[in-house]
């Protein structure tokens, strides 16, 4: 998890660079969901304030398990805001901060959304803001996609991309997560691209329409 | 509603154009009041160690993970893997009973997945959870582990292009153990550059050690200990890119701006000789 969401947070720096993060001193919304899509979240957003940016984070459910209250204390003691409640509106969202990371849920989702769930997915559908989703984007099913559903514009695969992302129309898609071993490589027949040097995430292209790799 | 905790909002440095040093944003006399990094004292680093698992909630495992892919980061940083011929990129990676050798066991698996060879050498293994997972880790990556330690230097100079000193850490107390002795005099000897991780093994953590080993790399991990003073080496690498503000501060560490997104930093060589920061 800790390698999965740092791989997140340099994928999206590399995106979505510092500097040009004027909205509110480099603000981003972080949203968290209720399993380990949420746990790379908070990961991601401690990292991602490590690097200069000012994450808040939304985390409406958290799992009472040891591994996530960590996670959120880690949060905590680097000074990142938490929200008591979503923003109602959209444009809210779009003015206050430069990007939202989408960490709500990944590859165990099975539709429908959780009611407590809707209205979020359906405010950020209308966010103006770039969308950076972390290995599913949110609500799509993880092999068929959601032609209705969250488009966002940026897709941090981890581990390796689900069929769903032959379905990604953003305008940057992501590899991370690099701690596969080689014979478990060889197993699932991955054949995962050479991440550069010592680079932690490795932009995949050409995935798209198709559905041809 | 937002709950930023006023109190704890710090002060925001800004970076200065400057490789390596810090100002005050609006300092008048900036040209004396540079905060320099501050070099730790074993005490000190065994309590912000204790603060981060307790204060900051991080586990033990998390952080050597990042402090471990740090160190791989800076060693592939000063021996690219074009340029390590021996044997296809042969390391070796000596790893210790405590947790620099916990350190070592992840900086050999991310030296892997960056192309590298390692072998571990591993004489001492603590019968905990984590270290049993970190080595078994290891060997589903498939790298080999020595059964002994190659009785000459030049065994190891003519097989590896260098050598991961992950033996001791900033706990170390001397003198060095009975059955690490031999590894030690061995890598005193051997002539491929070695890369000590947190603290040049066998070093007293504050005051050095003229005699011991003579690192080529060290990495730095959190802040550098006082001993690091000493460090005669080719190339000093902070890393370990996890200390909250509050924590910095707390220990007026002043620690460099990492590059971007870097996990590694490297610490210029003007604290050598004297010992003055």
């Amino acid at each position: 998890m800790e390698l999965a969401g740092y791989s997140c947070a340099v994928a999206i720096a590399k995106c979505y660079p510092v500097e040009a993060m004027t909205k509110d001193n480099h603000a981003v919304l972080v949203c968290c969901g209720p399993g380990n899509n949420g746990g790379n979240g908070l990961v991601c957003a401690r990292h991602l304030k490590m690097f200069g940016y000012k994450p808040t984070i939304f985390y409406p459910k958290r799992p009472s398990k040891p591994l996530f209250d960590a996670l959120y204390q880690q949060c905590e003691g680097m000074d990142i805001p938490v929200l008591s409640f979503f923003p109602s509106e959209a444009h809210l969202i779009t003015d206050s901060y430069n990007f939202v990371v989408d960490a709500l849920f990944g590859i165990n989702f099975k539709g429908p959304v959780r009611p407590e769930f809707e209205p979020v997915i359906e405010t950020l559908k209308k966010v103006e803001s770039p969308i950076c989703s972390i290995d599913v984007p949110s609500g799509w099913d993880i092999e068929k996609g959601d032609a209705n559903g969250l488009q966002p514009e940026l897709l941090i695969s981890l581990t390796a991309p689900k069929l769903c992302a032959h379905l990604f129309k953003g305008k940057h898609h992501y590899l991370g997560g690099r701690f596969v071993p080689r014979t478990l490589e060889q197993k699932y027949e991955l054949n995962l691209p050479p991440y550069p040097g010592t680079d932690c995430v490795v932009e995949l292209k050409d995935t798209q329409e198709d559905g041809k790799a | 509603m937002d709950r930023i905790n006023v109190s704890r909002l710090s002060f925001r440095r800004k970076v200065s154009h400057k490789k390596d040093k810090h100002r005050h944003e609006l300092s008048d006399n900036s040209s004396e009041d540079i905060p320099r990094i501050k070099y730790i004292s074993q005490t000190e680093a065994q309590n912000i160690d204790q603060e981060l698992f307790t204060e900051y909630a991080f586990s033990v495992d998390q952080l050597m993970e990042l402090a471990g892919y740090s160190c791989a980061v800076a060693i592939a940083k000063c021996y690219p893997i074009e340029e390590m011929t021996k044997d296809n990129h042969a390391v070796l990676v000596c790893c210790g009973p405590g947790n620099n050798g916990g350190d070592g066991l992840v900086c050999a698996r991310h030296l892997k997945m960056f192309g590298y060879k390692p072998t571990i050498f591993y004489p001492k293994r603590p019968s905990k959870p984590l270290f049993d997972a970190l080595y078994q880790q290891c060997e589903g990556m498939d790298m080999p582990v020595l059964s002994f330690f190659p009785s000459e230097a030049h065994l190891i100079t003519d097989s590896y292009n260098f050598v991961v000193d992950a033996l001791f850490g900033f706990s170390f107390k001397a003198p060095v153990r009975p059955e690490f002795e031999p590894v030690m005099e061995t890598l005193k000897k051997i002539e491929a550059p070695i890369c000590s991780i947190d603290v040049p093994s066998g070093w007293d953590v504050e005051k050095g050690d003229p005699n011991g080993l003579q690192p080529e790399l060290l990495i730095s991990l959190t802040a550098p200990k006082q001993c690091a003073r000493l460090f005669k080496g080719k190339h000093h690498y902070l890393g370990g890119r996890f200390v909250p503000r509050t924590l910095e501060q707390k220990y007026e560490l002043n620690l460099p701006p990492y590059p971007g997104t870097d996990c590694v930093v490297e610490l210029k060589q003007d604290t050598q000789e004297d010992g003055t920061a």
